[in-house]
């Protein structure tokens, strides 16, 4: 490993020569048009192509990027943006708010897959070419955080080429082709097969390392992309599944780079419902039974075995990385007599029999993950029906009511503690996307009623203080149990460098790859 | 023979409509295909326009009607994955499965016919002990361990041979092949032995016994006694007639390996019809399955009548017969 860090620093040393990078992640962007998928690997993709007004640094924080500068409005709602100036397209355009404006409507359209993160924008105003307005309902602390992803395109391109509006369904020209103003351009592009990166010398931007083409193939089979990986025919792969990581680690010629993505896994509860899929009333009701099933829950047992020990257990929502993660509230701990305890006081002493759901294709190892907890459940006495579905069918279920306990994992897709709260803990409510993954129905009014405060709080401390409180009764209510952070395990041939961030986004400009 | 294929065609475009049948009234356990095409942040408004939109919300009988009728005029709809048409895409991926079921088959019947007869020979010799004995692993082992294991030796060992992928291909417009450049050459070798080795020893084995039947019968017996050499014997008299079982059970082994190149195509990583499949089975791609199960199946009906035209060939019998019936 010693050996490892030095040739990284090496390379990071001295001026890199052109090298080309042919990396393999596990799915293919569905699309290269940045608002027809709202998905990480369309991000991830694309962040490299192309650019929003914000973007993230190295530590997931919110730096500028087309935009230089920005303030809230002096009423409070809403934001001033600043443009770069000088910023191209790839096609040579120059880069103006009426971009902005154009990349406004088409985001927030009835077409996109992204209209929800403008649902509080009122209005979008150009007051000169490089000054941009953006107006909000009410005061929001964390419109700029939500925007990362919101990328921006050229008005006259997508004019000229018929995709001024995205299209899931039927596709058009943005699907396959991209102007962005990003430090590279995709330069071919086969769906499912192959896509190549050129680096984009006109780039307004600096910090960048020495791939020139960034060639990348999906491959759906794990055992593959590790064989390629380690016979030389790739250069970073993602994931390497979490039992061979030691090998691959051990292994000449490879490294294997480690790190904590912003997913939590979770087990969710039937909160509203009056009878459980096996029939019978629906012991959940009560916190006792929840915290009980925290209790005969070991996750460091399972962390250590099925994960290898490359994840972190959480008591929480959302991981230590997260804007307005509050500290202090611990996991609770594995203990199956008192978890015993409390279902006998519950009036449960012999446990009872319900449904537990899980995905098998979802999340690292979560067939092996809820065959273990399902086991530890039995020992307590509960009598759970363990069944695992494939992710297609999955949702279906849990959305048409079909569950009792069930998996979750959730990564906040503004990297800030009040994105669990909107979709997994407020009392649902379709109008006003609330609640959208509470499958639930998970109900606490004084948490609906602290929303819109931490929504629209400019102060910070104040902001935190509803966060934690919001936080430790999601806590004391065991509304979900949170089990552990999801490990990012990435394969990479000796001597690369480079950047893990929690989002599992690849960014090709912060690679330096050995000669 | 114009009257039976015309039936036979007709027996087809029956078994077509079934599989559409049963395949559409089977994608509805798949999933639903809004969830893979939204993300987490979607309003109950995208879900809802998308619905109607892909025409997820008609009852069954309308999507397999609207799909009929479209599939009639050669228009398979637009893929939810790719959003581009679906006949395009099949169109792109077919030469790399075609290409590698061709190879695979040329080799499965070459060696498969070849030691079939050479251990029908040599029944006692110790090299077809040999042979046999390693047949047993093409016919037991699963195609992704044989792929796992072969990529693994000869790909990470050795790195003789590319582990994925099909290498560079030349772009002939309406095809491309990998069967012009090395890189695609040698990407060609352990996917087609892999996909190939279960249809080898299967030909093998069948060869071998049908030989051994045979060289019993009384006129091979009478041919060696006339004097004739034995490569007149062995090949124009015994190989010829036990082509009738061979041909049948290649034809139907052909459509197999264009079908089930999916797992081989899987583990390498091979970008073909197959692999497409799997990825529409994930994202619940309705239109791409739909087309997928449709063409395979015309696939096996036209194999299957091309087995039986085979036959009246091969066999002067059935031509007698035929004329009589």
């Amino acid at each position: 490993m010693k050996l490892v860090l030095t040739a990284a620093l090496l390379a990071a040393a001295l001026p890199a020569a052109a090298a080309d990078l042919r990396f393999a992640a596990t799915s293919d962007p569905n699309t290269l048009d940045p608002n027809a998928g709202n998905s990480a690997p369309v991000f991830s993709l694309l962040g490299n192509v192309y650019e929003g007004l914000v973007r993230r640094d190295r530590e997931m924080t919110i730096e500028p990027a087309l935009a230089e500068a920005w303030e809230p409005l002096e009423d409070g709602d809403g934001w001033r943006f600043r443009l770069r100036q000088g910023v191209k397209f790839h096609g040579g355009q120059d880069f103006t708010a009426e971009d902005v404006i154009f990349s406004y409507e088409r985001a927030s359209s009835e077409q996109s897959d992204t209209s929800s993160w403008f649902a509080g924008v009122t209005s979008v105003e150009a007051i000169d070419d490089y000054t941009v307005e953006i107006r909000t309902e009410a005061p929001n602390p964390i419109f700029v955080d939500g925007i990362a992803n919101w990328m921006m395109m050229d008005s006259g391109w997508a004019a000229e080429n018929g995709a001024e509006r995205p299209n899931i369904e039927q596709g058009n020209f943005a699907t396959l082709n991209t102007n962005g103003t990003g430090p590279y351009m995709v330069t071919e592009r086969q769906p499912g097969l192959k896509t190549v990166l050129t680096a984009f010398d006109g780039w307004w931007g600096e910090d960048r390392g020495n791939v020139t083409t960034a060639t990348f193939t999906p491959v759906q089979n794990s055992a593959t992309a590790v064989a390629a990986l380690l016979s030389g025919e790739l250069d970073l792969i993602e994931p390497v599944p979490v039992q061979d990581a030691e090998r691959v680690d051990a292994t000449d010629g490879v490294n294997v780079i480690r790190g904590i993505e912003a997913r939590v896994i979770m087990l969710g509860f039937p909160h509203d419902k009056d009878t459980l899929l096996t029939g019978g009333e629906n012991p959940f009701k009560d916190v006792r039974v929840r915290e009980a099933v925290a209790h005969a829950i070991n996750v460091p047992a399972i962390l250590q075995t099925v994960m290898r020990g490359s994840a972190e257990p959480t008591g929480q929502l959302v991981s230590a990385t997260t804007r307005g993660y509050t500290s202090g509230i611990e996991q609770r701990a594995y203990d199956p007599d008192r978890a015993r305890e409390l279902l006998a006081e519950a009036g449960y002493p012999d446990g009872f029999a319900f449904s537990f759901k899980c995905t098998n294709d979802r999340y690292l190892n979560d067939e092996a993950v809820c065959t273990a907890i399902n086991a530890m459940l039995a020992q307590v006495g509960l009598k759970p029906a363990f069944e695992t579905v494939p992710v297609a069918n999955y949702w279906p279920a849990l959305r048409a009511d079909e569950h009792d306990m069930y998996l979750l994992g959730w990564s906040p897709g503004t990297f800030d503690a009040e994105h669990p709260i909107r979709f997994l803990v407020s009392t649902p409510n379709e109008e006003k996307l609330l609640g959208s993954w509470n499958f639930g129905g998970y109900s606490s009014p004084r948490i609906d009623q602290l929303l819109p405060g931490i929504q629209s709080e400019i102060d910070e401390e104040a902001r935190q203080i509803m966060l934690d409180e919001v936080a430790n009764i999601v806590a004391d209510d065991v509304a979900y149990v949170p089990l552990y952070i999801q490990p990012l395990i990435w394969g990479v041939r000796d001597g690369a460098e480079v950047i893990q961030r929690p989002d599992n986004f690849l960014n090709i400009r912060w690679i330096n790859l050995p000669e | 023979m114009l009257a039976y294929i015309i039936r036979r065609v007709f027996q087809s475009i029956i078994v077509l409509l079934a599989v559409g049948l049963v395949a559409f009234s089977m994608f509805r356990f798949v999933g639903d295909p809004i969830e893979q095409l939204l993300g987490q942040e979607r309003t109950v408004q995208d879900v809802e326009r998308l619905r109607e939109a892909l025409g997820l919300n008609d009852p069954f009988p309308v999507q397999y009607a609207k799909f009929l009728g479209r599939a009639a005029t050669g228009d398979f709809g637009i893929s939810y994955r790719q959003s581009r048409p679906v006949a395009e895409i099949i169109a792109e991926r077919a030469p790399a499965t075609l290409e590698l079921a061709f190879v695979s088959g040329v080799l499965a019947l070459g060696f498969g016919i070849g030691l079939g007869v050479f251990t029908a020979i040599r029944r006692d010799g110790w090299a077809a002990n040999i042979i046999m004995s390693a047949s047993l692993i093409g016919v037991s082992l699963p195609t992704f361990l044989i792929g796992i294991l072969l990529i693994y030796l000869f790909g990470v060992q050795l790195r003789w041979l590319p582990t994925f992928g099909r290498g560079d291909v030349v772009d002939l417009g309406w095809w491309t092949t990998g069967f012009l450049t090395s890189s695609g050459l040698k990407s060609l070798i352990l996917p087609s032995i892999t996909l190939g080795l279960f249809q080898m020893t299967l030909i093998m084995r069948l060869v071998r016994s049908e030989m051994l039947e045979v060289l019993r019968q009384d006129y091979i017996r009478f041919a060696r006694a006339r004097g004739l050499s034995a490569k007149a014997v062995n090949f124009r008299h015994a190989l010829k007639n036990t082509m009738i079982p061979v041909i049948t059970v290649t034809g139907l082994q052909l459509g197999a390996i264009i079908a089930f190149a999916i797992i081989t195509e899987t583990v390498f990583q091979w970008p073909g019809v197959g692999l497409l499949f799997i990825n529409a089975v994930q994202f619940v791609d309705i239109p791409v399955m739909a087309a997928y199960l449709m063409l395979i199946s015309v696939m096996f009906v036209m194999i299957n009548l091309l087995v039986d035209i085979l036959y009246v060939w091969v066999d002067p019998r059935l031509r007698i017969d035929g004329r009589h019936s």
